[in-house]
């Protein structure tokens, strides 16, 4: 009976101190789920509490991140969801916050600056957002201020829609052979270049609608061995402006990952165009593109959406240029924030540290996506 | 020793005709009505069933992943739903066969806790089981059919294997080793960790029995463990050669999937709900008997030890037991299906403390545990309900189907995106091949296995793992010739536009959108070394199939007479007062 | 049926080389026109089946031997060789025959390319025709086709050819002017008209005027026209960028009405250039 007891007792109690165990310091699997906090989250340092706003965001406690804030009594909750996710549709408001980092900027006995930087997960990869937060001493835990970006005061305004729209009509399924199609548009590379990179060949280029209706495009690459074999395929995916208006020039940029420019003979090039309905709108003026130096090397600026619909989504795709007018590189960013009409956007694009003391110039394209296009 | 009117060995057994008619009862109104439809699995294992049915002897499926080997899971279930479905078709068959695993169970159930308990209270233990929360957890939320369709047929070995061990009789461990190989063929996690929590405390209670009525040698006990461990070692391998050969070639070694059984079940309380307070349901209120009864009783304390490992286990990342015991496992399995294991361990507890409640209370004990009973197996039940496998239940797939089924669309490979547990049921109504798939240590295409995302239908669920997976199938869309996306969730709209899709039509007035890409060459088989090669095919179609067929025929062997079940079960109380214990 | 007809008429070719040697009881036409009727005769007494055997055609018809057999208008209409063979009580009797296209082109089929292209190119339209006869057999005896290629001032490029085997091809330059040519081929009675557009090429003396719009700077250009003086058409891009120090401002802006025009943020000192696809246009420097 004795060691009865004894057994009892002791399964009770291991099985008491290892659920502590798990849930005082949570395994990585339980920590995915349940963030970093643990049963007993603590706000008694700045950076704990800043620390435990990043877990609530992260594990989408809207009510419980806001009810942490000091100052929630400026804004409602919505608005501070809002602030996080957008006012109109974008790439955030589908978006999973994958990690973030906390980091002191400032601290003395009852206030401190901390910086939360967000590591968001979107359908067009990660994006990342920082906020620097005031953290105030509250009684005898702390707690963060959000700054908030107030919702962009857009004036009621009536702007007329009269933009150009190309549609297209097919011939019908009764139309006999012989009778005449409408081709496809012409488009041609005006400039093309391999670079070999550490992770492998890059090919980049030019590409220009050299027609007089708007084109949809991409542009597949083939490395061939010296001998004529074809290495591999590989097609520009998203990195290229996809519908080209007539005239209108967009950069590519085709990667083959773990190839070596050695080994390639010559390189076959097979742009692909197609006639699809498409629209002049809207109008994304950049302004105040700004390259600048190492280090971190980047192409900033401003995006201005001209015309009077909401754009969801833009992608900026810039091309940067030696002294020579040679393409030396080309990046890209996708804008997370719907662009509001005749309302500044900033964005930034990286420049490999290796290429930016060899460019001298750039030229910047923008696409653009809305929710609810049509076929 | 116990009083026998206290324990309830006084009373009789509650007759097994009575039991069944209680599983057919509570669980044919609910498979006739398809509920298992609306669980996570289901359809994945009428998928499987449906490869079967058209390639017996194939297990090479091409419609998920570009191909990939069913021969990566153990086939038995989804064969016999194959075979069945003749007769009733695909989604009859699985319930036919979902059926007949509830009713071998509380067979299972009962001969197990014969083991353990006396036959009124593993009789009780039987009838638990028909309400058992987890049980139906799993056949109605889970869709785990291989899981529960290889418990009964291993709770049902288990006493051959006592049997053998302790009384050495040669057509027990006939018999065990045929049940335990069906069972492998079954599931074979089942037969693997089922060796820890059920086989260990078995031989524990045979070495503990051995100075019972006819008295066994150690070393008797120890060549007669050896022997059958080894026996139905080389069965399982043979019956599952070509299972094992693709692990041996082709191990598991994919990024890491999060699944919800893995949380702290006390931190995330939500899947606390889930995987504890569903599956365990009333059982709950038994734990502390079970520790103490499990405790006082030595003849009860290998299986109180094979109970706690998997309960521990069972509670996900609740405690670091499971990551520790099991190490990269840990990320690889669900644990679920621990939970299940441990409720079906607990059962010959709950079975005596029902007894005794009983014996001390009558009619109002039974009242109360029967609402207990009817309110855990309800909530069980019902759970696929309030908390379904798929939040999208409007979703009709045969739309889809048919588009991609006329016109040569099948000539090309497809993806859907949003289209949650539904991507089974549309590839067996299409014949299409897909890149995505729901079987994850089946898939071998190196963008999915190098990001931690599961299905690519619900990327976005996965976070950066899943978006990634999908980026990179998608930049690789030429290589598989894949051309259609069918999109059901809007919010992968720009990742198709920017990428250089575009929509060219719509389905189901307009809710699903077909993206596609221009100048996507045909799909054209992939060149795989996964291919098992014809003789497994063969091996494949046969011996798992025919090990269940020669389970059903040694069963049929007319065992001795049996002596008598007080020289199998001494009971043994540790001088304690059941009423006591009860309270 | 067409399988049925396929199969008798390999049937018939199978068994001709034999009865073709004992032929002497059937008098065929030596050819025949699409679509016109005709006879055969027959010689001998009895009952027997007359076949007729061509590509995509078979007839069967119950004769009295030493009768003629007459084929009413529109029985074979298909060109071609086709096989006769009179099975009888005795060995079977056959002989050969040619459908030949009806007289009179019915009906072109006009392969006119491209469907758009710039003003000012040498030799780059083509159009191919194929005559066909009413039947829609392929007429190869030569038939002169006359291609017409007339532009919206109507002035006229024309040229006749003769076809090879049932084709004729030619190719004209396109116009100066932009706009909607129609393109015409005509046989015989039978005419078929194409549309070729003819676009501006690229803009030639591209010029924008700046001023200024409040706080900003409206840009525009002149209205743009290409180097025959067409207009380019609205939707094409025109890429205005102000440079200032490293600073760079840029826009797509499309043509609309015939002319670019956006209005920018642009400082002082600023230089501003215009430019569409790869042709580059005047630039300004802003001063105040």
């Amino acid at each position: 009976m004795k060691n009865g007891i004894l057994l009892a007792a002791a399964l009770i109690i291991a099985t008491v101190v290892l659920i502590v165990i798990g849930t005082v310091k949570p395994i990585p699997s339980a920590e995915h789920f349940a963030g970093e906090q643990n049963l007993l989250p603590s706000s008694s340092t700045p950076e704990a509490a800043v620390r435990n706003l990043g877990d609530e965001i992260s594990l989408g406690h809207w009510a419980r991140a806001y009810d942490s804030l000091a100052n929630k009594t400026q804004f409602s909750e919505d608005e501070f969801i809002h602030d996080l996710t957008g006012y109109y549709a974008n790439l955030r408001t589908d978006a999973t916050l994958n990690s973030f980092e906390v980091r002191p900027l400032h601290a003395t006995e009852n206030d401190a600056e901390m910086r939360l930087t967000l590591h968001w997960a979107t359908v067009l990869g990660p994006s990342e957002s920082t906020r620097d937060l005031h953290v105030t001493r509250v009684g005898d835990h702390w707690a963060p201020e959000w700054p908030l970006d107030k919702r962009p005061a857009v004036p009621p305004q009536v702007i007329p829609v009269n933009y150009l729209r190309w549609d297209v009509i097919y011939p019908g399924p009764g139309d006999d052979w012989g009778v005449q199609g409408v081709e496809a548009p012409h488009v041609r590379i005006v400039d093309m270049r391999p670079v070999q990179r550490a992770e492998g060949v890059v090919i980049l280029g030019e590409l220009l609608n050299d027609d007089v209706v708007p084109a949809y495009v991409s542009v597949t690459a083939t490395l061939q061995s010296k001998t004529g074999k074809a290495l591999a395929t590989e097609d520009s995916f998203d990195k290229i402006s996809h519908v080209l208006l007539p005239k209108q020039v967009t950069p590519f940029l085709i990667d083959f990952p773990d190839a070596t420019l050695s080994s390639v003979g010559s390189i076959r090039m097979s742009p692909f165009s197609t006639l699809v309905p498409a629209s002049a709108d809207p109008v994304i003026e950049i302004d105040n593109a700004h390259l600048n130096p190492a280090p971190d090397a980047s192409l900033s600026g401003e995006l201005m959406n001209e015309s009077g619909q909401i754009v969801n989504v833009a992608h900026v795709l810039g091309t940067f240029y030696d002294k020579s007018g040679q393409v030396v590189w080309i990046g890209d960013e996708y804008i997370d924030r719907a662009l509001l009409p005749q309302t500044p956007q900033a964005f930034l694009i990286h420049i490999p540290e290796d290429l930016a003391r060899n460019v001298s110039s750039q030229r910047t394209v923008v696409s653009s996506f809305e929710y609810g296009g049509v076929l | 020793m116990l009083k026998p009117e206290l324990t309830g060995e006084s009373q009789r057994p509650i007759p097994m005709s009575f039991i069944l008619l209680a599983a057919v009862i509570v669980h044919l109104p609910l498979l006739l009505m398809k509920l298992p439809l609306k669980s996570y699995d289901t359809n994945f294992h009428i998928f499987f069933a449906s490869h079967y049915l058209h390639h017996w002897f194939d297990p090479w499926n091409t419609k998920w992943y570009a191909g990939f080997s069913q021969a990566t899971y153990p086939p038995l279930p989804q064969q016999w739903v194959a075979v069945l479905s003749n007769l009733f078709g695909l989604d009859m068959a699985y319930m036919a066969v979902q059926f007949a695993a509830i009713l071998l169970l509380v067979i299972g159930v009962y001969r197990f806790s014969r083991l353990w308990v006396g036959p009124r209270a593993a009789s009780i233990a039987a009838l638990a089981s028909v309400f058992l929360g987890s049980e139906s957890f799993l056949v109605y939320s889970a869709g785990q059919l291989g899981t529960t369709f290889a418990a009964p047929i291993y709770l049902n070995g288990l006493p051959f294997l006592f049997d053998w061990v302790r009384h050495g009789r040669g057509r027990s461990c006939l018999k065990a080793t045929v049940l335990f190989a069906a069972a492998a063929a079954a599931h074979h996690a089942t037969l693997l960790f089922g060796a820890f929590f059920f086989a260990l405390p078995v031989l524990a209670l045979a070495l503990l029995d051995r100075e019972n009525g006819a008295r066994v040698s150690t070393s008797a006990f120890l060549a007669r463990t050896i022997a059958i461990a080894v026996t139905v070692g080389v069965a399982i391998a043979f019956v599952l050669l070509p299972f094992w050969i693709a692990l041996i070639h082709y191990p598991v070694t994919q990024t890491p999937i999060p699944h919800a059984s893995r949380a702290n079940y006390i931190l995330s309380p939500q899947y606390g709900l889930s995987y504890f307070i569903v599956p365990y349901g009333a059982l709950i209120l038994a734990l502390p008997f079970i520790f103490w009864r499990g405790s006082m009783v030595a003849r009860l304390r290998p299986l109180l030890l094979g109970f706690w490992v998997a309960f521990l286990i069972g509670l996900g990342g609740t405690t670091p037991v499971g990551r520790v015991l099991l190490g990269r496992a840990f990320e690889v399995l669900t644990f679920e299906r621990f939970s299940y294991w441990a409720t079906l361990l607990a059962l010959p507890f709950v079975g005596l403390l029902i007894a005794e409640l009983v014996a001390r209370y009558r009619t109002k004990a039974i009242v109360g545990l029967t609402a207990l009973a009817a309110a855990t197996c309800g909530l069980a039940v019902s759970w696929s309900t309030y908390h379904p496998a798929d939040a999208d239940q409007g979703l009709s797939v045969e739309p889809v189907a048919a588009w991609l089924n006329r016109d040569g669309h099948d000539q090309y490979r497809y993806v859907t995106l949003g289209f949650g547990n539904q991507i089974a049921r549309l590839a067996v109504m299409t014949d299409a091949s897909s890149v995505d798939g729901e079987w994850y240590s089946g898939r071998m295409l190196p963008e999915l296995t190098s990001n931690g995302g599961g299905t690519l239908t619900s990327s976005k669920y996965f976070g950066k793992g899943g978006l990634d997976a999908l980026r990179a199938i998608l930049m690789h869309a030429d290589h598989y010739g894949l051309k259609w996306v069918l999109v059901r969730d809007p919010s992968y709209d720009p990742l198709l536009a920017f990428a250089g899709w575009r929509p060219v039509d719509y389905l189901e007035d307009k809710t699903i959108t077909i993206w596609s890409k221009d100048g996507a060459p045909p799909a054209t088989p992939l060149n795989a070394p996964q291919i098992p090669p014809h003789w497994q095919g063969v091996m494949w179609g046969i011996f798992p199939f025919g090990s269940s067929i020669l389970a059903l025929l040694v069963i049929l062997i007319p065992e001795k007479r049996r002596q008598k079940a007080r020289e199998e079960y001494p009971v043994e109380t540790g001088g304690l007062a059941p009423g006591r214990l009860a309270s | 049926m067409r399988l049925l007809a396929f199969f008798a008429s390999g049937l018939a070719l199978g068994v001709a080389p034999l009865a073709f040697a004992q032929s002497g009881n059937l008098t065929l036409p030596k050819a025949v026109e699409a679509g016109a009727a005709f006879s055969i005769a027959t010689a001998g007494s009895g009952k027997a089946t007359l076949y007729i055997a061509g590509l995509g055609q078979v007839v069967k018809r119950q004769v009295d031997l030493g009768q003629t057999v007459n084929f009413p208008v529109g029985t074979l209409y298909s060109a071609g060789r086709y096989v006769v063979v009179l099975q009888g009580d005795q060995e079977p009797e056959s002989g050969e025959f040619d459908v030949v296209p009806a007289k009179g082109v019915a009906e072109l089929s006009f392969l006119a390319r491209p469907s758009r292209l710039p003003v000012g190119l040498h030799d780059a339209i083509t159009g191919a025709v194929y005559v066909f006869d009413a039947y829609k057999n392929l007429m190869v005896a030569p038939t002169p086709v006359s291609f017409e290629l007339s532009g919206p001032s109507g002035a006229a490029q024309k040229r006749t050819v003769v076809t090879r085997f049932g084709a004729a091809w030619t190719e004209f330059d396109s116009t100066a002017r932009q706009g909607a040519d129609k393109f015409v081929a005509n046989a015989g009675a039978a005419s078929t008209r194409r549309v070729i557009s003819q676009v501006p090429g690229d803009p030639c003396g591209l010029t924008m005027t700046a001023k200024r719009d409040g706080k900003q700077v409206e840009l525009q250009t002149a209205p743009i026209r290409d180097c025959s003086g067409n207009p380019v058409p609205d939707g094409e891009v025109v890429t205005f960028t102000a440079s200032f120090g490293d600073d760079q401002s840029t826009a797509d802006v499309p043509i609309k009405g015939g002319i670019a025009k956006i209005d920018m943020p642009i400082q002082d000192g600023a230089l501003i250039s215009v430019a569409s696809g790869v042709v580059m246009g005047n630039q300004i420097r802003w001063e105040k």
